[in-house]
């Protein structure tokens, strides 16, 4: 345990160690995008959205800042996918750990910055903008769990498509990264989609990502369906990356540099 | 820099792209087909959105559909000419310490980022089938455009891409102070456009508004110049304002790169280790 404590200690000073300033820029660049978004759903129910969709502007703004401050557990990116693409991956199998684990503990390790420089101010300057983050419902703590257990799975089975993939390993990474950012629910909750295709997307791998737990949050009718459904792909998902991670590794490759 | 020169050089690599689409054509297919699906998915959920509630802050579902058209062709030029190299992605290759690879070539260092990232065939998905889109979207719109439209498109087009590439060169120049933590800025850049440059700021406050079309300039991407083509410029500006403000944020930018540049001649940046692997 000391030694993951470790690992993901080394992942969190890694971004710190040219100054916490050099951080600044992304942050900025994050509070507009925010800021943004806000005001679009203003403006959208300002148009008469209100009477088109089951939500308030209170709850699509919950939902909106919500998913920004929970970005990174709700969307999960280990450095698999780009330590597979840049030959990095090699020294996992060099170090004395298990390498799920490692990473695991990478991961975790660098959500820290931005957990301490812009989640945590951000949560705590909610009431000043004034938007609700506190979840309606105790469900939504349990989805976040079985969120983040969906999305260290696909993320690693995206990483053993690149093993299979070899050169194009950068396709799989950009699909990957615009099916998530639609699918998951990260960016427009499923409930503003039209013909329905929120019913549908609520329940498939990618909505048990962002869009089951901000739903939970917000107040979801369903949200023993939507645990269930989570429930449901991580008994799933985590055999097949079992299986495709054992029949992959062997034909892993690294260039390097 | 030589006019000849950087055609010769379009052409050269023009030649290594289509070697590449000859002898690897399924995996060049499956690259293009890639970058089709992610920017079909990046517009969508707006468009999705534009189609659910019509109105989108004064704008219909015909005109956010022309806007997002034009951001897809936008980026499909961008895909063609600077795609190759992370020469969008420049922070990349100034953290990495890859910038004194190309400093050793015997090449100024401007006439190898506007001539190697040229991907004419493996990145031309993206342009065609926003080509299309636009077509469709002008045709919902019942615009009849005339020869100067045309010309106004291309030159809006070229103008967007300048645009996001000098504001991924300016954020890029802290690249050169702190390469570890600046590295990806380039692409968090993009990806705040991407993210934002999407939506349609009509109706949202006027200091959101000036802000999203200056100090962060995703608005002139897509919003400003579409409404400005359609004859609707916003904020009470003239229709050449991006240009204007183009050629602001790339004498800013030089300015600020140059300087960089020299901090990097001075310390250098040293990534890698004895086996290659960046550290």
């Amino acid at each position: 345990m000391l030694k993951l404590y470790a690992t993901a200690s080394l992942k969190a000073s890694e971004k710190l160690r040219g100054g916490i300033i050099y951080l600044l820029p992304d942050i900025a660049l994050r509070v507009i995008s925010l800021v943004t978004l806000l005001y679009l759903w203003r403006t959208l129910f300002a148009s008469g959205a209100g009477q088109e969709i089951d939500l308030s502007l209170s709850q699509m703004m919950s939902y909106t800042l919500l998913s920004e401050i929970l970005y990174d557990l709700l969307v999960i990116a280990t450095p698999a996918s780009q330590w597979l693409y840049e030959g990095l991956f090699l020294s996992l199998y060099q170090r004395p750990l298990g390498v799920l684990s490692q990473l695991l503990a990478l991961t975790i390790g660098g959500w820290i910055p931005n957990l301490l420089l812009f989640s945590l101010p951000l949560a705590l300057s909610a009431p000043l903008w004034p938007i609700r983050i506190l979840p309606v419902s105790w469900l939504f703590l349990p989805s976040l769990l079985l969120c983040m257990m969906v999305g260290f799975a696909i993320d690693l089975l995206f990483a053993c498509l690149i093993i299979r993939m070899q050169r194009i390993s950068w396709v799989v990474t950009v699909i990957r990264g615009a099916v998530v950012a639609i699918f998951s629910g990260a960016l427009i909750p499923f409930a503003a989609l039209p013909y329905g295709i929120g019913n549908w997307l609520q329940f498939s791998p990618f909505g048990a990502l962002a869009g089951a737990p901000l739903a939970i949050a917000i107040g979801s009718p369903i949200p023993w369906q939507l645990i269930l459904s989570q429930l449901l792909w991580c008994v799933i998902l985590w055999p097949l990356l079992y299986l495709f991670y054992n029949a992959s590794r062997e034909e892993m490759m690294s260039y390097g540099g | 820099m030589e006019v000849k020169r950087v055609f010769s050089l379009l052409g050269l690599y023009a030649r290594m792209d289509l070697a590449w689409f000859l002898r690897d054509t399924k995996h060049c297919l499956i690259c293009i087909l890639g970058d089709l699906l992610s920017n079909i998915a990046a517009i969508s959920g707006v468009f999705l959105l534009a189609l659910r509630f019509q109105n989108f802050g004064g704008m219909n579902d015909s005109e956010v559909l022309f806007m997002l058209s034009y951001l897809m062709a936008m980026s499909g030029i961008q895909e063609i000419f600077l795609r190759n190299c992370n020469v969008s992605y420049i922070s990349r290759r100034i953290g990495r310490g890859q910038l004194e690879h190309m400093l050793l070539l015997p090449l100024p260092l401007p006439l190898q980022l506007l001539t190697e990232g040229f991907i004419p065939f493996s990145g031309n998905g993206t342009l065609i089938s926003g080509f299309i889109l636009l077509r469709y979207s002008l045709l919902r719109l019942e615009l009849q455009p005339h020869g100067w439209w045309w010309l106004s498109l291309t030159g809006s087009l070229v103008l967007s891409v300048v645009t996001v590439i000098g504001a991924s060169y300016l954020f890029a120049t802290s690249a050169f102070y702190a390469p570890v933590a600046c590295e990806e800025i380039s692409s968090r850049v993009f990806g705040v456009a991407d993210a934002l440059k999407i939506f349609p700021l009509s109706g949202m406050p006027l200091g959101l508004q000036i802000t999203l079309c200056s100090v962060l300039p995703v608005g002139l991407l897509g919003w400003f110049p579409c409404l400005a083509l359609l004859g609707k410029a916003p904020l009470g500006l003239p229709g050449w304002f991006p240009l204007a403000f183009a050629a602001t944020l790339w004498l800013i930018t030089l300015t600020l790169f140059k300087k960089g540049l020299r901090h990097y001649a001075s310390i250098g940046i040293n990534r890698y280790s004895a086996i290659g692997h960046r550290r």
